[in-house]
């Protein structure tokens, strides 16, 4: 979900961490799967003032081989925005194959990994998630997705968790997400099969 | 006009053809074959003016005459004139069975080929070698006859010219093989006859034997793994060493002859050519070769192909050699002819079939639109190979979500080959659209908008399993995620019956994606439901149907959603499903199939079981506790309970998930 650009934020360091976990993939989920809608919210707090954005997540697709997924985030109550505001992201499967917990990009250093992964469940899937372009506000909207998103997955209830990382933007924004079981009264799933 | 001149026209030249009255003898005759074989050699046009004016026959029969008189006991000189115009004839007649296939008709229908085999045991050498060479000519066309090896004539024919030492007769004699072997009989025949034997010792000749050679080889080992595995134990592996060698030869023609024959060597017998060093290297030459003019490189992509195909490691060593950038920079030449065209096209999509990074490297806007202008192509080979490309290229989510494939001339273009006259054209369309349609709603909206459902719908009814299998996969992939309007389009395009009879189709692949497409169809839309429960509950009698004959796990596991999806429901479609599941009043209280499937060894076909119980037991359903009391009659809950160590995690959540609803409702009623 996009932010606003805050000054804050400790420098980076790179202290040359390469090893691999060696942690097994993940379970299957069912419940991590594409079509799957999440609803919740994002602490978009800083400084100044106490924010949170109403967040629908969903999962456009999975591919399991090469540790991708990708799907569109909406944030309903934007206040620079006359619409909520959609972005398309793209979200790599710490599976230890494909990636690793060391993130190696977008300016985070290893110590920034550690620091996030270490505050989600052992046992879950995680996941780190970048959105990519916004769907339908132009670039120039005063709004930034320069930050990514350090996730956790929850398969026994579908539940979200992740935290919002970007060096120029408050620290540990909190993303919380409940799965919408897609039924009025019970979970619905759907498919797609690529030749 | 100089009398030389005029005498020079092909009218003339060929009323002086032929025997008998009327027809020019001795040094006259000599001089018109001479100028007739000197007219047609390379020139197309005058072949085709002089096939018109009737010269061939003329020619065979000036030859028949000469070959006739030759052999008889007759004085020296006019033997030595007979092997002139026997030389004549037969390079004329080689000429015109040179490249134009209505010359090899010509050619074939006067009988030329008895007469010309007749010459190969002449005296002169000059006879035998015009007359190795004109049936050469003939022998690279298909409509060569084809000599049965089966039969100990045709045989020993062949053995005795390869035999020779005479090396166009030995080409002759490869030529004949390598157009005339078909059978693993043939090719056993040939084998047990020395042929190949024979064949490694030539490799060392001119470089028209050699070729001759290798093609003959190819043509004898080709998926025969027995004479394949005793080709390449020949002299302790000295034939493959040898063929080795050949793929550095300084000729690219021989080159790429000589990769074929370890391909077809590895195909037959991998055992042979299993070390990735040799496998490398063919890489490595045929990604070269890629840029040879004419015929090497027309050809280079189809064996590149050949060889990779299915061959994950073998994909990764091409990409290291920059096989995609090469494919891509003819791609960009202007004017590929249409047979490198298709090779290149193949080459790309068997390159872009397994690995991500092939597939991102095709992304760049100049590449698709080659790629696309291709479904434009004349040739429908190109068509195929370009939407093979397509479909493989978009494999990738990543790529089908850039939105680079998204133009609307690209999806409508794929429609109207859909339409194509050709079967293999549609099926291959049908296979990118299959894989187009995930993911965006641009590109479902501009399919839908172009009459793309109709058309899917109309080859869904198909009396051909693939064009079916594929429309319903793509009609499937149209359904997932679609908004409600477009979901109720497609269902009134496609109507109830169409999808019942798809849901009871012959082929279980099509009765799983008919399911899937109910699934979706249901998926997050409870107006849905009402169609599934419409006209008799059509669709969800041949669901239930279709899962008590468990024709496949695909067809269980899709049938499972469907219930599953229509649970999530109202409490009217909760019962529903309950009633159909676990059916009141029957006096068995073990249902068949529910049971099978919790214990079923598929992972997610218990997973998909689960869900619908998950979504029958929900407490914040009125019946759910009337439900669960009919389960546990049922002995689905004790099932459930003997699943809480389900060695899938997934697995165990669902059920405790169920087991504490079902106490949460326990409690609730206590």
């Amino acid at each position: 979900m996009p932010v606003r650009v805050v000054e804050s934020s400790t420098p980076s360091q790179d202290s040359g961490l390469e090893s691999r976990t060696g942690r097994p993939p993940p379970p299957s989920c069912s419940l991590l799967s594409a079509g799957r809608a999440f609803s919740g919210t994002q602490n978009v707090s800083s400084l100044q003032k106490d924010e949170a954005w109403k967040v629908n997540v969903r999962i456009q697709g999975i591919d399991l081989d090469n540790g991708y997924l990708c799907g569109t985030m909406e944030a309903l109550n934007v206040p620079l925005a006359d619409t909520p505001v959609v972005t398309f992201w793209e979200g790599e499967l710490v599976d230890g194959n494909n990636f690793t917990f060391f993130t190696r990009k977008w300016e985070a250093t290893p110590e920034d990994d550690i620091r996030h992964w270490s505050k989600f469940p052992s046992f879950a899937p995680l996941l780190r998630w970048k959105e990519q372009y916004f769907v339908n506000v132009g670039i120039d909207c005063g709004l930034t997705i320069a930050g990514f998103y350090y996730v956790c997955f929850s398969c026994s209830d579908g539940s979200i968790n992740g935290f919002y990382y970007d060096p120029n933007s408050s620290p540990f924004q909190k993303l919380e997400l409940k799965c919408i079981p897609g039924g009025c009264s019970g979970y619905t799933f759907s498919s797609y099969q690529l030749l | 006009m100089p009398a030389s001149a005029a005498n020079n026209r092909p009218e003339d030249l060929t009323a002086r053809l032929g025997v008998g009255a009327g027809a020019a003898q001795g040094e006259a005759l000599l001089k018109a074959l001479r100028e007739v074989k000197n007219q047609i050699i390379g020139n197309k046009t005058k072949k085709l003016l002089y096939l018109h004016l009737g010269a061939v026959p003329k020619i065979v029969s000036v030859l028949a005459a000469a070959a006739a008189s030759s052999s008889s006991d007759s004085g020296g000189i006019s033997r030595g004139g007979d092997a002139a115009v026997i030389v004549q004839a037969a390079a004329a007649i080689g000429s015109f069975a040179c490249g134009v296939e209505d010359g090899v008709r010509a050619v074939l229908d006067a009988g030329a080929v008895p007469h010309l085999t007749s010459i190969l045991s002449h005296d002169d050498e000059k006879v035998v070698d015009a007359g190795a060479r004109s049936l050469k000519m003939i022998f690279q066309s298909e409509l060569a006859p084809k000599y049965d090896v089966l039969q100990e004539k045709n045989l020993n024919f062949i053995l005795s010219l390869l035999d020779s030492d005479n090396e166009n007769v030995t080409e002759l004699a490869a030529s004949i093989i390598a157009h005339s072997c078909e059978t693993n009989e043939q090719q056993k025949a040939l084998c047990d006859a020395g042929v190949l034997l024979r064949f490694v010792s030539l490799l060392g000749g001119s470089s028209n034997q050699k070729d001759g050679c290798l093609e003959s080889i190819a043509a004898v080992i080709k998926n025969n793994p027995e004479v394949s595995s005793r080709f390449s134990c020949t002299g302790n592996g000295k034939a493959l060493n040898a063929l080795a060698n050949l793929i550095q030869d300084r000729y690219p023609h021989t080159r790429l002859l000589a990769c074929k024959c370890l391909i077809a060597v590895g195909h037959a017998s991998p055992c042979y050519v299993e070390e990735l060093q040799i496998k490398t290297k063919l890489v490595l030459v045929l990604v070269e070769l890629l840029e040879e003019p004419g015929r090497v490189g027309n050809e280079a992509p189809f064996s590149l192909k050949t060889l990779i195909a299915d061959d994950e490691e073998l994909h990764k060593q091409a990409l290291s050699v920059n096989a995609i950038e090469k494919l891509c920079s003819i791609l960009q030449m202007s004017s590929v002819q249409a047979r490198r065209l298709q090779g290149i096209l193949l080459a790309l999509a068997e390159l872009c079939s397994k690995l991500e990074k092939c597939r991102c490297q095709l992304m760049s806007p100049q590449v698709l639109n080659l790629i696309v202008d291709a479904l434009k192509h004349d040739c429908m080979d190109v068509r195929v190979a370009a939407c093979d490309c397509i479909r493989n290229i978009t494999r990738s989510l990543k790529n089908l979500s850039a939105g680079c494939l998204s133009s609307e001339a690209f999806i409508v273009r794929l429609v109207q080959l859909s339409h194509d006259p050709s079967t293999s054209v549609q099926i291959a369309a049908l296979g990118a659209l299959c894989n187009i349609v995930i993911n965006c709603a641009t590109r479902k909206s501009v399919l839908i908008k172009c009459g793309g459902v109709s058309q899917l719908v109309q080859l869904s009814k198909s009396m051909d399993s693939a064009l079916r299998s594929r429309s319903v996969l793509a009609l499937r992939n149209l359904m997932f995620l679609a908004d409600i309007t477009d979901k109720e389009f497609i269902l009134k395009e496609l109507t109830l019956c169409t999808l019942a009879s798809l849901i009871y189709d012959s082929e279980c692949s099509i009765q799983e994606q008919a399911l899937a497409l109910t699934s979706d169809l249901v998926d997050g839309c409870s107006q849905s439901v009402k169609h599934v429960l419409a006209e008799d509950s059509i669709i969800l009698d041949a669901v239930m149907r279709q899962l008590q004959n468990a024709s496949s796990i695909g067809v269980c596991i899709q049938g499972m959603f469907v219930l599953s999806n229509i649970a999530a429901g109202s409490e009217s479609d909760k019962d529903t499903v309950m009633n159909y599941l676990v059916p009141p009043h029957t006096d068995s209280c073990i249902p068949s199939f529910t049971i099978k499937f919790l214990q079923s060894k598929d992972i997610l076909l218990r997973v998909a079981s689960l869900w619908c119980f998950v979504n029958l037991t929900d407490p914040a359903s009125v019946g759910s506790s009337r439900r669960v009391a009919r389960l546990q009659d049922a002995g689905i809950v004790l099932q459930l309970k003997s699943m809480l160590n389900d060695p899938c995690l997934d697995c165990k959540l669902r059920v405790r998930m169920i087991l504490e609803q079902c106490m949460e409702l326990e409690t609730a009623q206590a």
